[in-house]
């Protein structure tokens, strides 16, 4: 999952759990607040009450009465002042039962005692259950829309801050990480941004991408310096041999024996050609100007290697369906690479085995050339290393140098062409060659 | 036939030196462009052997320099650095043969008398080989009057192994001299053994072809 994507979720969550709690809360809490602010009220009525009566004495009120009440149009309040009888005085709030008018109704009821003119009085100062609840609703309702409009808009703005937090990010993993292909040509700008842990990173991976470029710079230095510089020596030896053999005078055995040292000698020229033909790929010294029609070219790489056919007795089935050009290659490279594709493919198969050559397009742009064989595959452990210098393979009857592959992997890599190989033991290969019909490169 | 071989690698211009010698080719040696240069302009050859990477010059500018002043001689382009462009600008500019290193000697030498036969009208005469005539010219193998259809590469290989009888002549001395350096990366490759049965199952059919010999492990040897 995406760090910009987490960061919401994470973020959205955490503001639901804290919504969610405070919904659950809100009926306890506006309850709560309604009943302590219908105390407060209360208070506030008695102590008005007995300032008036401080003030103008009781009968004020009574009026020479014994007793005086007074309730509102609903009887949602009222006051009542009698004469008190019980010796315990009283200083309380508490939910209780009255009768007003034949109504039985709920109150909250604030009893007060208190002496006036040495007699004992009751004030008690009353207001319905229902009314102290009977802005609750609306309350709670209104609190909760506050609250998910305030959610709605925070969430918003996590949003934009988070995706302009998190931008620098995701260019630093599209323009360094994303389909990057070895060896990093161009070095980009480095990103802005003012996070530095940003930053860092980007530095980082240039410094990185770098170190890489220089020693894969260095490694084909080397490879093209060494093989070139092993190539005089090797002249040398042979012409050496080449003249030895002339010598008339030369016994039989020593004839094979030098005949012996030039086979070796072949060998580790041809391990230093190889080597040399894949830096100079490397190092794309060839120059991709040709176009070659895929028919043609397999057509004349068959023709190269069909007398070795014969020696297993191979069928070949060229199945070439599309008429199209590949442009923008190098002929001899390309031919290279099908030749040393269809040479293992005749190596590694089967007495009376077959070769199948066959193209597919896969989109508009992306055209597929396939070279299957019957031979005797490869392990699936073994597939990563096929195209590494100098493998060898454990069960190869004919050991080549190991290069055969890499110059492969090196003239596909040059070409911008994709390889994907399937294998199964004892059942065959197949190298899918697939290539960019349209090269942005 | 005089031959100015310009090699800065001493050992190497020794080698090719004595080796053309003995083809009975008369040799000059020149190890840098400067002596190379006044050597090709003062005196005739018939065969300029130019390495390209000499220390004080690029071989190309000799072959510029000399082409025009020397129309008559054969130049052949050596180079180590194996590039095809080198190749191509080098037959542009007139050479007449391009030899990457390392190349064998046989190679060279078939590669001059090609040229001289092309360039200096030097006829062979009919090669015969058993019961069998051979016209390198005509690419044709006779017998008794009667051609015998060998394919290119068939007959390419007959004739090198004839051209240097008496010799055995490894599998990758004549897998080099048919596909070149470029195509090929088995080094032990047994194609050749398939043309040479073709070859055998042609002529046999005919005439023997006990003068064809295989030399076990190495390669094959036409006897004479």
């Amino acid at each position: 999952m995406k760090l910009a994507t987490k960061l919401l979720l994470f973020i959205a969550g955490s503001k639901l759990v804290v919504a969610a709690l405070f919904i659950l809360l809100l009926p306890f809490l506006v309850d709560q607040i309604a009943s302590e602010y219908t105390n407060y009220i209360l208070k506030e009525q008695q102590e008005k009450v007995m300032d008036i009566v401080a003030k103008n004495g009781i009968q004020y009120y009574l009026q020479g009465e014994k007793s005086y009440g007074s309730y509102t149009l609903l009887k949602e309040e009222y006051i009542a002042l009698e004469p008190y009888t019980d010796k315990a005085s009283l200083d309380t709030i508490k939910d209780t039962k009255r009768i007003i008018e034949g109504d039985t109704l709920n109150y909250r009821v604030l009893s007060h005692t208190f002496y006036d003119e040495n007699k004992p009085y009751l004030l008690e100062v009353g207001k319905t259950i229902a009314s102290i609840h009977q802005y609750n609703q609306p309350l709670q309702r209104f609190a909760l829309y506050v609250l998910i409009s305030l959610i709605v808009f925070t969430v918003l703005i996590d949003v934009t801050f988070t995706r302009l937090l998190v931008k620098p990010l995701g260019q630093i993993i599209k323009s360094r990480l994303v389909n990057r292909k070895f060896p990093f040509k161009e070095q980009e700008a480095k990103i802005k941004t003012s996070t530095t842990d940003f930053s860092y990173l980007d530095e980082s991976i240039l410094i990185l991408m770098r170190q890489i470029n220089e020693a894969f710079a260095k490694e084909r230095e080397f490879t093209a310096n060494a093989s070139h510089e092993l190539m005089t020596p090797i002249s040398i030896l042979q012409h050496k041999l080449e003249n030895l053999l002339r010598d008339e005078d030369l016994s039989e055995s020593a004839e094979l024996g030098i005949l012996e040292t030039m086979k070796t000698l072949d060998r580790l020229k041809k391990i230093s050609s190889s080597l040399l033909l894949i830096s100079r790929i490397d190092n794309e010294q060839f120059v991709k100007r040709d176009e070659v029609n895929p028919v043609v070219l397999l057509q004349e790489i068959l023709e190269e290697i069909s007398h070795r056919l014969e020696e297993k007795n191979i069928q070949i089935h060229l199945d070439i369906k599309e008429e199209l050009l590949l442009k923008q290659v190098n002929h001899d490279l390309l031919f290279q690479l099908f030749y040393n594709l269809i040479n293992n493919a005749i190596k590694f198969n089967k007495e009376n085995g077959t070769i199948e050559i066959f193209d597919e397009l896969l989109s508009f742009n992306q055209y597929q050339i396939t070279v299957k064989d019957t031979g005797k595959g490869i392990a699936k452990a073994q597939i990563p290393f096929i195209f590494n210098r100098f493998r060898k393979s454990d069960q190869a009857e004919n050991p080549g140098y190991g290069l055969g592959l890499a110059i492969v992997k090196s003239i596909a890599a040059y070409h911008q062409i994709d390889i994907q190989v399937n294998s199964e033991v004892d059942k065959g290969t197949s190298f899918r060659v697939i290539f960019n019909l349209f090269n942005d490169a | 036939m005089k031959v100015l071989i310009i090699e800065d690698e001493k050992t190497l211009a020794y080698e090719m030196e004595t080796f053309l010698k003995k083809a009975f080719y008369v040799c000059d040696l020149a190890h840098t462009f400067h002596d190379g240069l006044e050597k090709a302009q003062v005196n005739s050859y018939d065969f300029i052997l130019i390495d390209l990477g000499l220390p004080d010059g690029d071989g190309l500018d000799i072959l510029k320099k000399i082409k025009k002043s020397h129309p008559e001689a054969a130049f052949i382009i050596i180079t180590a650095r194996g590039n095809l462009e080198d190749k191509i600008t080098g037959l542009d500019l007139g050479a007449d043969d391009y030899l990457a290193k390392p190349f064998y000697l046989l190679e060279l030498q078939s590669r001059m008398q090609a040229i001289a036969r092309r360039k200096f009208n030097v006829q062979d005469e009919l090669l015969t080989i058993g019961d069998f005539e051979i016209d390198i010219q005509k690419r044709l193998v006779i017998y008794n009057e009667q051609e015998i259809e060998l394919s290119r590469k068939e007959f390419d290989l007959l004739s090198y192994l004839l051209l240097h009888k008496n010799r055995v002549l490894t599998r990758m001395q004549l897998s080099e001299h048919i596909w070149g350096t470029f195509a090929d990366v088995d080094y032990d490759s047994n194609y050749i053994d398939a043309h040479i049965k073709n070859i055998r199952k042609k002529l046999n059919v005919l005439a023997s072809t006990e003068w064809l010999e295989t030399v076990r492990g190495v390669g094959y040897r036409i006897r004479k």
